[in-house]
Formats: C-alpha cells, structure tokens, sequence
C-alpha cells in the first residue's frame, strides 16, 4: 500500500473510534479521543511511524487552512461586538495573556531547575 | 438529486480559500517573517473579499465546510509529534498536568471575575471563562453552564488567534525560550489553533502543544461546573 493511502487509513480509523468513544462515553471530542489512539498505536508499534512520517509532516504543515473558514465566520458576531463593545475582545486578550505567562514562567523555572541538575 | 450549483460553489470557495492561503503562506516563507501569519492574513484578505463582492459569510461558511472538516484529521495527525516526544514527556507529565490544572484555574476564574465586573452578565462570564479550550468541548460546556454559545464560539476563536499571533514573540520577550514551555504555553492559551501554528516551528513545540490541549480540555471539562458555581456563590 502507497504509504499515504496508509497514512489515511489509520488517521480514518483512529477517528472513527474516536468516533465512537465520543459516542459511548462522551467527554472529549472524536478528534482529542482520535490523536490519543493515534499516539498509543504509534507508541506499541501497531502502526509503522516510517511509513506515516511523510504525510504527517505535510498535513501538520498545511493544518492552519482548516481554521480560515472559522475565522472568516467571526464577523458573523459583528453585532455581538457593537453591542458589548470592545471588553468582550480586551478581557479574552488580558486572560489569553495571563495564562500563557502564568504556565510560561513557572514551566521554564522548572526546566531552567531540572536542566541545572543534569 | 445532487444539487450541482452547491458542489461548484463548494469546490470554487474552498480552492479559493486554498489559494489564497497558499499564496500568503509561501509569502511567508519568501520573507522568513513570522508574523506574516498565512492563517491570520488569509481571514482578513477573505473577510474584506467577503465585504467586497457582497458575498453572504455565512453562505461562505456553508461552502467551506469541506476544509473545516479536515480539521478533525489534522487533529488526529498530532498523535505523530506527541508520540515523538512521549519518552521524554514521561519524566515530566505530572508536573505538567499539575501545571495545567493551576492554569485552567487560573484563567475560568479571572475571565469570569473580570467579566462580571465590567459587563455584569453571567452567562457573557461563562462564556469568556471556558474559551480557552477546544470548540467542541468548550461549546458542549457552555450549554450545560446556561453560557452564551455564540460568544464562546467567538472568544474561543479570538483566543486562539491571540495565541497563535503573539504567543511567540511574547513568550520570547519573558525569557520562555525552551521550546516545550513554549509549546505548552500556547497549547493551554490557544488550543488548536494556537497548536497547528506553533507546530510549523517544531515537533518538540507540536508535541507539548497537544498534550496541553488534551489535558487542558479535560481538566477544564471536570472543574469548570463546580468552580464557576463556587465563585458565582461567592463573590456575585
């Protein structure tokens, strides 16, 4: 098999099941439930990580052209912005802010601490 | 019947869409500028076309669902990094896990508090507190705290831009170099999107990234109805 066309139908099965586990147990979406098979197919060799590496590399790449659409769609809430005026924008701005350099900070004192160990 | 008019619009909107991503994306590489984001650029070059040729967003939405829909594959595609980068992530998946859940705390909490101050509208707090995770699980949420969908949807998308425009430049500026923190940062802020951008920099970058929005996601699915509920109790 065309090591592409491999590579399509594990991300396919891994997504169906994902699929499925959505399904059955709700919790995470298919895609989340669909990366974790993926990596503990890779991980216990049931699925060639030479074979897929390739196509990987080319969809990962090319991945931000699924959000343009979702993007475009943002001046759909045009009127939701008029009328909760520009806060709704400056309080997810000053929260987006936060975390990244809450997690960022205290991640790398912590890599900063274990690389100064080693 | 197959309605032949919606497959040519589909396939013209979406090679459209292609297109013109393509063309900023190899913009992008042509000048080695970072923040000449393909992604970024592409949604305002299609929303002014939009405005332009008085083309309905919604219809082009609809048109495009073909691409939106990849995004589920994509998603899955990220197994591949994080498998990469598993051995090495072993030592260090409580600290992050730990890390994370702070994180969601952190962030559910201040957007809530900060919202109810100014706007005074709980279900406009609930949205803006859980837009920091994946649309599916973050809308799911919404619905189940009585948020407001459309604003989740929206802040969600806002908070994924932030991340995926700034993340690097700001995280850089604080001194967050390594590219795990990085990755692991912008994946806790940013979610996917935030995760599809920074894994153009490296696997080490894609990996933490998604194991950020899987963790954050769940950790944030399990405690943002009691805490919301807790802080609404107690401070409004």
């Amino acid at each position: 098999m065309n090591n592409a066309l491999y590579t399509v139908v594990y991300i396919s099965i891994c997504l169906i099941v994902g699929y499925l586990f959505n399904h059955l147990i709700g919790g995470l979406p298919p895609s989340l439930y669909g990366m974790v098979l993926f990596t503990l197919l890779l991980h216990f060799r049931l699925c060639d990580a030479l074979r897929v590496k390739a196509s990987i590399t080319w969809g990962i790449k090319h991945m931000g052209v699924c959000f343009v659409p979702a993007g475009v769609g943002i001046i759909n809430h045009y009127q939701l912005i008029k009328t909760h005026g520009i806060m709704l924008v400056a309080i997810t701005f000053i929260s987006t802010f936060l975390i990244l350099t809450f997690v960022g900070l205290l991640f790398q004192s912590i890599e900063n601490k274990s690389n100064s160990i080693d | 019947m197959i309605n032949i008019q919606l497959i040519t619009t589909s396939l013209l909107f979406s090679g459209i869409t292609l297109l013109i991503y393509q063309g900023f994306a190899w913009l992008q590489n042509k000048s080695g500028k970072i923040w000449l984001n393909p992604m970024l650029l592409s949604i305002f070059f299609l929303i002014a076309l939009c405005i332009l040729f008085h083309i309905d967003v919604q219809s082009y939405e609809q048109s495009t669902l073909l691409l939106s829909n990849l995004l589920e594959p994509a998603v899955v595609a990220l197994g591949y990094p994080l498998y990469q980068h598993l051995n090495t992530m072993k030592s260090q998946w409580k600290h992050m896990t730990l890390l994370l859940a702070a994180g969601a705390v952190l962030v559910i909490s201040s957007s809530y508090i900060f919202t109810m101050i100014i706007i005074e509208l709980p279900s406009i707090a609930v949205s803006l507190s859980l837009k920091s995770i994946t649309t599916p699980v973050g809308i799911a949420l919404t619905e189940q705290l009585n948020g407001n969908t459309a604003i989740t949807a929206f802040a969600i998308i806002l908070a994924g831009l932030f991340g995926a425009i700034f993340g690097i430049k700001w995280l850089t500026l604080i001194n967050v170099t390594s590219p795990k923190v990085q990755g692991l940062a912008i994946g806790a802020a940013s979610h996917a999107l935030g995760t599809a951008t920074v894994s153009q920099l490296s696997y080490q970058h894609a990996a933490y990234s998604s194991f950020a929005l899987i963790i954050s996601a769940t950790i944030t699915a399990i405690i943002s109805p009691s805490l919301i509920t807790q802080i609404q109790l107690l401070l409004f």
